[in-house]
Order: structure tokens, then sequence, then C-alpha cells
């Protein structure tokens, strides 16, 4: 199935400055991608280019080899946009998401059969006859996407649909999202700054970081090898940190093997690790000394923050007993749920900026 | 002199098509004036609000002066007449409610526009749907532009002469009564202008507050 999306060599200048540089980008019809970006990486501003409300300032994004900026309006309806403000109007929620497919020219009664179709999909069509603008953040998350999906479009934008929900309202709105995605060939490209949403609705990841997209790949190999510590952290690593690698292969945290062999050039590297990965150990037990700084109790499990020089976090199950603020450990570090990230000089010079104990959470 | 009737009857017909037609130029302006990007956008923007506060004497000498015999559109034979009061009155109403359409329509979520490009609406729609969206601050300009076009007398007096059986509107009058020392018929002009002013801004502000409680409730 060739390219239905497709972006070549795409730029984007606002004020003077550039805010946006592709060179080349592809999707597959059904694909999803999840564009993964701190704020102010130009997430919003490539879904702006695709949508067709910006032109690029050079280069230009295709939908089905027609170029999206300045296309006919029927170009521009084959695509659907959940912003990330809901954007209801000041009418019922039947009529809201009616609008769209009055705009194209449906008939009455195929649009309310479609609208009460696609608010059934995000559970919502109990909601139908209530005011828009009386819904709650929710809801209205939910009422909006409904909307973009009504017109089923070919190619779906979804710009953090369900940010300003609480956690237990996000995973629900990722799972009537995906419920309702499972049966449609629709193209999706999702931009977020959430790693968790990313890891669950991708095909592939595109992390984008000022304007450039830093790595590109299926969620499994994205995670198993970021290709840099800005990427470990926005996929939120808990321990991001500066290594060496030694002649003997073994990473070296403060000059300490931490329990880690790396198929890596000797020299400086990053390791990324996840809290679970770091291994409290009795002292004697390990190479690796450090302090106790803080012990917190965080959702199932302890949260144990340890000063080495550079600062480690840990998770304990909460049947274990954590250790006591300032007690003297050991620590080791599980290879099974850490990597070893080729160092690069703009990432070093980034993390020398952010060596305060703490920053790398 | 006229009868009440026909007096009324007169300020009426003036300023509603003054205010109709102030409406069709001052909407599609202030909506431009909110949506566009293009240069102009505030010199165009300031000159609307400079208007809002242009004294109605000030627009009845400038459209006397073009209307006047020997003035460029004396040839239209405008001056003292109907057509002539309600040029004058639209030059006034006009920018009052191209700034309020302006203010009304920044005042709606400054994404909106997009949104519902994005959702497939053309130029038209677009507008429309903001219109709608924009309804309490449109039917606030719409009663401004009535209350002030009904409310003035600079105007009316020197483009429309207050010509008995032909110009007379109910300001005029009130300001021929107390000149002549007739404070009777001034109250009652006053009283009647001020019925007629109230009854159609009821009408708009109930139609304005159901439109505002309809998108709160």
């Amino acid at each position: 199935m060739g390219a239905v999306l497709k972006l070549e060599e795409v730029r984007h200048s606002r004020g003077g400055r550039e805010v946006l540089a592709i060179d080349a980008l592809e999707l597959d019809a059904g694909e999803r991608l999840t564009v993964l970006g701190p704020n102010g990486a130009g997430k919003t501003t490539l879904l702006r280019l695709l949508a067709g409300l910006e032109a690029p300032s050079a280069g230009h994004a295709e939908l089905e080899g027609v170029r999206v900026a300045g296309a006919d309006l029927d170009v521009r309806r084959r695509i659907g946009y959940a912003t990330q403000r809901p954007g209801l109007l000041s009418t019922s929620v039947i009529r809201n998401v009616e609008l769209p497919l009055r705009w194209r020219g449906l008939a009455q009664s195929v649009r309310r059969e479609a609208a009460l179709a696609a608010l059934d999909r995000l559970h919502v069509a109990h909601l139908a006859e209530r005011k828009a603008l009386s819904l709650s953040g929710g809801e209205a998350q939910r009422v909006s996407l409904a909307r973009a999906l009504a017109v089923e479009p070919q190619l779906l934008l979804l710009d953090e649909p369900a940010s300003g929900l609480d956690a237990q309202a996000h995973r629900a709105f990722f799972d009537d999202l995906e419920a309702a995605l499972a049966d449609r060939a629709t193209t999706v490209v999702h931009v977020t700054h959430r790693a968790e949403e990313a890891l669950r609705l991708a095909d592939r990841i595109a992390v984008l970081i000022d304007g450039t997209i830093r790595q590109l790949g299926d969620p499994a190999s994205v995670l198993r090898e970021p290709a840099d510590a800005t990427v470990a952290r926005l996929l939120a690593y808990d321990n991001v940190l500066s290594v060496e690698v030694d002649q003997q292969a073994q990473v070296l945290i403060n000059g300490v093997p931490c329990g880690i062999t790396s198929s890596l050039d000797p020299g400086p590297a990053t390791l990324a690790a996840w809290a679970a990965a770091v291994r409290i150990k009795p002292q004697g037990a390990a190479p690796l000394r450090a302090t106790v700084e803080r012990v917190v109790q965080g959702p199932g499990h302890w949260h144990v923050t340890l000063a080495a020089i550079q600062p480690l976090h840990a998770y304990l199950p909460l049947g274990q007993t954590p250790p006591r603020v300032g007690e003297s450990v050991d620590v080791r570090v599980d290879p099974a749920h850490a990597s070893v990230i080729r160092h690069s000089p703009r990432v070093a010079h980034r993390r020398g900026a952010q060596s305060a104990p703490g920053a790398s959470r | 002199m006229d009868g009440v009737h026909e007096v009324l009857g007169r300020s009426a017909l003036v300023s509603l098509t003054a205010t109709a037609i102030a409406l069709m130029l001052g909407v599609p302006t202030g909506t431009w004036l909110a949506l566009a990007h293009r240069r102009g956008r505030r010199v165009l923007a300031t000159a609307v609000n400079t208007g809002m506060a242009v004294p109605t004497v000030v627009v009845g000498l400038v459209v006397a002066l073009l209307l006047w015999r020997s003035g460029p559109l004396g040839d239209l034979e405008l001056i003292y007449t109907l057509r002539g009061m309600i040029l004058a009155q639209v030059l006034i109403a006009a920018p009052l409610i191209a700034g309020i359409t302006m203010a009304g329509l920044q005042a709606l979520p400054p994404d909106l526009p997009d949104q519902l490009r994005a959702l497939g609406a053309n130029t038209t729609q677009l507008v429309w749907r903001l219109w709608i969206e924009a309804r309490v601050p449109l039917l606030a300009a719409a009663m401004a532009g009535f209350g002030h076009a009904i409310s003035e007398v600079g105007s009316a007096t020197i483009v429309g002469g207050n010509i008995h059986g032909q110009t007379q509107v109910m300001t005029t009058s009130i300001v021929e009564n107390v000149g002549k020392g007739d404070f009777d018929d001034a109250l009652l002009y006053a009283a009647i202008l001020l019925a007629l002013a109230f009854t159609i801004n009821a009408l708009l502000t109930s139609v304005q507050q159901r439109a505002a409680a309809w998108a709160q409730s």
C-alpha cells in the first residue's frame, strides 16, 4: 500500500525563526503516527500544516498526491482535526457533531444517523440533546473527537485530545479512542508530550525536538534505544545519567561499575534507566554507593531518591521495607530495564545545563 | 405642524432604515477587522473606533457640505430629504456597529475560526457560524446603532432641515418646541420617543438575553 500522506522538505518559519524542518515523512494508509515532543517543539504547527490551515514556508505536505496547502475544500474535507481545546459551539451536542456533515451537504436524516453513531462510539450518545457548553471537560473532549470522526476522515489529526483530563478519564478516553479506530483504516497523526499516549496508540513514533525529527521508529525500538538523553527524558525514563564506558565495556556511574555492560566504544555515554531497574542492595553487595535522600510513597511503590553525585531514582515494592533517609546503600542497575546511549556533544551540553539535582526527573 | 404619529412614523422609518443599512455595512466591516491579518487592518480599526466618537453634529455638517446643491454630491438632490437624513444616520451608526462587531468576534476563542475551517467550513459557512456564536454582541451592536440613530439631533437638523411635513422627526421637534417655549409638546414628544426606543430595545434585549441564556443553560 502506498503512502497516503507525504511531507517533503517542509520548512516553516514564524517571526523570522524556523519552527519546523522536516526533510521527509511518509505515512501509509491506516497507519498511526504519534509525534512526541516537548511544549514548543512544533507539534501543533505540524498539524496545522497537515490540516491546510497554514502553508509551509517551503516544501509541501501531500494527501494522496494533492498538496494540502491551498487545496480545494474537497481535499481539506477528507481531514478530521480534533484540537487540544474542544472548540464546541453554543448549540446542542448533536448539532455540533452534525454541523461538519451539514457543511458537506449531507441530508438531515443521514447526518443525524452518522452523528449519533459517532457519539455512540465515544460513549456520549446520551448527551446528544445537552447544550454543548454545559459539558464537563472530559465529555467535551469526547464530543469533539466524535465530531472529527463523524465525517469518516481519511486522515485524522489529534492534538493532545485528552489534555486536561485526570488519569482515570485519560485512560478511559484512550480506551474509547482505540476502540473507535479499531475497525477503520483511518490514517492518524497524533501529537502529544506524554510518552504513555504515544506508546499505546502509535504504530510509529516520531520524536520532534526544536522542530526537527530527532528519532523515528516503532514504539518498542524507540523505547529500547532512545536516540539521546533528551529523547530518553521525553520517554519518561526516570534516570538519565552521564556515564562512562570503560575499556572492559563496563558502564561506570561516577567512575564506579553499575552492573551494566555496553557494546559502545569506550568513552562518555548516557544511561537511561527506569526507576524499577535501580536495585537497592545492602552495603557491600555492589560497588556503587549512594545515600538515601528521600523516600515517598507512590502508587504501588516506594519512590526512593538516592544521591550518588548524580541523583538516582528507584522504586521498591510497597511490601518491602524502604531504607531510611540518610542511610548508605549500594546500588546496581538491572540491564534489562536500562539503555546505554551513544554520547552526543549537543546532549552533553544540555545535560551540563541540567545537572542540578533532580533535573533528570 | 405635523401630527405626532406622522413625526413618529418618520423617525422610525429614518432610524430603522439607517440601522438596517448600517448593519449591512458595519457587521461585514467589523467581521473583516476581527478576522483579517492584512495590512491596513489596524488603520481601518482606528478609523472605526474614531468614528464611534465623532459628534453627530460634525457628521451632519460633513454630509450637508457633500449634499449641498453646489457640493460634490449636489446633483443627487438629497439635502433636506429623508434619504439624506438616512445617509447621515448610516454614517453615525455604522462605525458603532462595526466596532462592537469587531470586539464581539474578537472575544470568541481565538482559535475558533481555524477550528471551523478544520471542520470543513467554507468562508460563508465560517462567517455565518461566527455570527451565530457572537449573536449576543451583534444584537448589542444593532441596539446601539438604532439607539444612536434615533436619539441624534445634530445631523437630523443640519441635513434634514426640520421641514414640517417632510423631514421633521421626533428629536428635531423636541428642539423646536423647546425653542418656542412649548414644554408640554416637547415633553410629550420626548416621552413618545423614549417609548419607541424602549419598545424596540426591549424586543432586541429579549432576543439577546434568550440567546445568551440558551447557550449557558
